[in-house]
């Protein structure tokens, strides 16, 4: 088993996704007059278990999904639903110091808008 | 579940043979009930978590906290699927370092207290540096294990800002031991990682290049001997894991350093360095290297500069001597005059002594006191039995199995070139088709030779000619002249009676009593029961048949004495047969009566002297002369000579001439058994001729020696000492010895030359005057 020879054979995904200990929601990204719209995949996430923050032109958000109880006997067949620990960090092409931050929940995406003033879109 | 100190407790899956690192993600196959509980449990939970801890010992089946490291990792489950066959695919992800505080047992799995272990991440410049290190090193050990992933692991590596995370995901690549992916995981700080990591990574890249050196050179060509290479070169990477060096450099490094630390002549450190040079370009499997190495430690034991510094003390050196042999003065003035010429000179040519005698008179021993006296070292061999002239001088260098000559280990073993060098038994040597020993000989015992010897596996001149070289033979007839020539002759004849009681008084008897564990006072042998074991017991020239009968006496006595009887136990004459059995010899052998016809002769032999008789009888109507009793050639020639004399002096002898014409004569010397040979039985045989046709018996308390001529001269003859000494153990008081033999007389110890009577003759006729006192009376008359 530990013949250096024939090491493990490694299987890499992209660089920036390498192995890192916890999960990032899926995100689309949008262009608006007013500024930028973003909506994360966030489903069975509580709103109150999410912490979005702004660092220069970075926007991270991070949480915990868990999972909700369901009915008595029942027990996993399969499961590809990530929970636990998230974050994500997005990187926009401009300052985000002054944005206003307007999150609202729909059907389980979360929709982060960020109204940039004074500045044309 | 979380406590204010971060305490959670989580359900506990242990693992074999592998360690679960952060941000590592694994694969697992779940199939046994305590494990697929566990992940049941987690997948219960809310978020998914459990803890992963590797086995102390793969074997365990209930682990409890000290089967575990205690050490492990949070997980959190990323997938799972449910297979056909009941066990669990499930892919962990490796979240954080925890310490296990505490299991409990709950149902069919184990949940574990723990708590997190965040890793101390300090910076400095010099985790920097060994970070940077690090990356270098995992590019080239990836670079041999997966050359295209490794790229793009270096750019991950570089990119990465957390410095832990790129040691996590490189461990597993590289075929580390449990323990020591454990200790990574352990290890509390980023240096302590960085450093293990950085060991872990130098080895490996070693044993790699190494393998794929061999990979590479086994794939160009895969013949047995590449496969015998390729093993070998297995094997030294192992021993070099095992004692960090390589043991053939480091076996030539230890050579050069000997050469560089002995001092050695000019043409001998060349040669040796040349064969050093050769060997290191060997290859160690070539059969030559043994060779070459075996020769060159050799070159470097001999001692070629290395000699005994002895002070020269005379006085001391004659104590020496005094103390470990009596008498044999001549043999000690000859070693003191060689110190007293070393003393002046000090580059004196050592001379070669030869010790001849009989067996047991302590040549061997001699030999050993004189290196003592002279305060040199001591070596020995024989020759015995020698026959091969390889033997001396050595093989070459190209036979396989070639050893130096004997010679050449002698001084080896010896250590220093000027030891005392005793040869043994030089009159043995052997001769045949291999060549000849002893004309070998004549190169190492020639001091113009000598200097420059050349034995053939060492090829290079060796001094011999600080050697004291000492021979020892038994007889010098079997010794080729030019090897005789060259040596120096001191006879150590035989022990008197009185010489063998002094011998035993101060020698023997406390050796033997030391040997057995008496104290000297246990056991007293008086002056009559010595004298009665030489005579009655032994019948030698030495004193080792005397040695072994005192010894013999004193076990009997070690025995009394271990079962308690220790009084103390003087031995007289009378006790003798009780410990020895009956006599062995009768003292008196002498015959009382002699009849006509027979004389009686003494015979030199190795082992001393001996009574001859000689038997003449006349054979009626018979003609000629027979000789019969093993007789050689000069004993038989001798005997037709005293023959010639009688019958032309036979009128002066009062002979009747007819006896001659009518009667053959017959001649006999007992034992029939013995060859013997030599002149010197001449007046023996012309006496008992002169007696056996004047019918006159000759004197039976007379015995006589020596060699006659053609005319009536008596010559002298070889070997008094033993001879009178013989004529004495026999009880005979009269001996006729030629009158050049009175010199020899000298040599008798104090006190036998005054009991016995000697008679010197010059011509046969005063032989016969003294043997045969009636005869003479009638020519008289």
């Amino acid at each position: 088993m530990k013949d250096s020879l024939h090491p493990r054979t490694v299987v890499f995904t992209a660089v920036d996704e390498v192995n890192e200990t916890r999960w990032r929601p899926a995100a689309d990204i949008f262009r608006t007059p007013t500024g930028w719209l973003i909506k994360y995949d966030l489903a069975g996430v509580k709103a109150e278990e999410t912490t979005i923050s702004i660092a220069g032109s970075q926007v991270t958000i991070q949480g915990v999904r868990r999972d909700c109880r369901l009915e008595d006997g029942s027990s996993y067949y399969s499961m590809e639903i990530s929970y636990n620990r998230f974050e994500r960090t997005i990187e926009l092409p401009c300052d985000l110091a002054a944005a206003r931050v307007e999150v609202q929940g729909r059907d389980g995406i979360l929709m982060l808008r960020l109204i940039c003033q004074g500045e044309e879109p | 579940m979380s406590t204010p100190d971060n305490v959670h407790t989580l359900p506990v899956l242990p693992i074999k043979n592998t360690v679960l690192f952060p941000f590592m993600l694994l694969p697992l196959n779940v199939g046994r009930p305590a494990s697929i509980a566990v992940i049941e449990a987690a997948l219960a939970s809310e978020e998914k978590e459990l803890v992963v801890a590797a086995l102390r010992d793969a074997n365990v089946e209930n682990p409890d906290l000290k089967d575990l490291y205690s050490i492990g990792t949070k997980a959190v489950i990323k997938k799972m699927a449910r297979k056909a066959d009941g066990t669990l695919e499930v892919v962990l992800l490796g979240v954080d370092r925890v310490v296990l505080l505490k299991l409990d047992p709950q149902g069919n799995y184990q949940t574990a207290r723990v708590k997190p272990l965040p890793l101390v991440e300090e910076r400095s410049p010099e985790i920097e540096a060994l970070r940077r290190e690090v990356s270098d090193l995992a590019g080239r050990a990836l670079a041999l294990i997966q050359p295209q992933a490794a790229e793009e692991l270096r750019r991950l590596i570089a990119a990465s800002k957390e410095s832990i995370r790129p040691l996590y995901t490189l461990a597993p690549m590289f075929g580390l031991e449990l323990k020591e992916e454990q200790a990574l995981l352990e290890a509390p700080t980023l240096a302590d990682s960085l450093r293990l990591m950085h060991a872990y990574l130098t080895r490996e890249i070693q044993v790699l290049e190494l393998r794929s050196k061999i990979a590479n050179e086994a794939q160009s060509e895969m013949g047995k001997e590449q496969r015998e290479y390729i093993l070998r070169q297995q094997m030294r990477a192992i021993q070099k894991e095992l004692d960090g060096e390589n043991p053939e450099k480091s076996e030539i490094a230890l050579l050069r350093e000997r050469l560089a630390k002995t001092v050695l002549p000019e043409e001998v450190r060349k040669e040796a360095e040349r064969e050093l040079a050769r060997l290191e370009r060997l290859p160690p499997a070539a059969p030559d290297y043994h060779v070459t190495r075996t020769y060159l430690e050799f070159l470097l034991e001999l001692p070629w500069c290395k000699a005994t510094e002895a002070v020269i003390d005379i006085s001391r050196a004659r104590q020496v001597l005094d103390e470990d042999h009596y008498d044999l003065r001549e043999v000690k003035d000859r070693i003191l005059e060689h110190l007293g010429v070393l003393k002046l000179n000090p580059t004196a040519k050592a001379p070669i002594l030869c010790f001849v005698g009989p067996p047991g008179v302590g040549k061997t021993s001699l030999g050993q006191s004189i290196a003592r006296a002279l305060g040199r070292k001591f070596e020995r061999l024989s020759l015995g039995g020698l026959h091969d002239e390889a033997e001396l001088r050595g093989h070459r260098r190209t036979y396989i199995g070639a050893m130096p000559g004997r010679i050449i280990q002698a001084i080896r073993r010896a250590g220093v070139n000027n030891p005392v060098l005793m040869l043994d038994e030089i009159d043995k040597i052997g001769r045949d088709f291999r060549g000849d020993p002893a004309a070998a000989l004549l190169e190492i015992l020639d001091p113009e030779q000598n200097r420059s010897f050349r034995d053939n596996y060492l090829d290079l001149p060796f001094d011999l000619s600080k050697i004291f070289f000492v021979t020892t033979a038994n007889t010098l007839d079997t010794i080729p002249a030019p090897l005789l020539d060259r040596i120096e002759v001191l006879r150590l004849p035989g022990y008197s009676e009185e010489e063998k009681m002094e011998i035993a008084k101060r020698y023997l008897i406390p050796r033997q009593l030391r040997e057995t564990g008496l104290r000297p006072e246990d056991c007293i042998f008086t002056d009559e029961a010595l004298r009665g074991i030489i005579s009655l017991y032994t019948r030698e020239a030495g004193v080792r048949q005397l040695e072994r009968a005192i010894g013999s006496i004193a076990r009997k006595l070690a025995l009394r004495h271990a079962e308690g009887n220790t009084e103390a136990v003087t031995i007289r004459l009378e006790d003798l047969e009780a410990y020895l059995g009956p006599r062995r010899f009768s003292p008196e052998q002498a015959r009382r009566e002699l009849p006509p016809g027979v004389a009686t002769g003494l015979a030199w032999t190795e082992t001393g002297g001996e009574v001859l008789y000689v038997e003449a009888t006349l054979l009626p109507n018979g003609r000629g002369m027979i000789l019969t009793g093993q007789l050689g050639a000069v004993m038989q020639e001798s005997a037709r000579a005293a023959q010639s004399y009688i019958w032309s002096h036979a009128d002066e002898l009062g002979i009747d001439r007819h006896l001659f014409r009518r009667n053959g004569v017959h001649i006999h010397a007992p034992a029939g058994a013995i060859p013997k040979d030599g002149p010197s039985a001449g007046v023996t045989m012309a006496t008992a001729l002169a007696s056996v046709y004047s019918r006159v018996p000759v004197r039976s308390d007379t015995a006589m020696t020596g060699e006659i001529t053609l005319v009536g001269l008596v010559l002298p003859v070889g070997g008094i000492k033993e001879k009178v000494l013989a004529a004495r153990r026999a009880g005979i008081k009269h001996v006729i010895l030629p009158r050049e033999n009175q010199k020899d007389l000298r040599d008798l110890p104090e006190g036998v030359a005054r009991e016995m009577e000697f008679i010197f003759a010059d011509v046969i006729k005063d032989v016969l005057r003294a043997a045969m006192p009636q005869l003479t009376a009638r020519f008289a008359a």
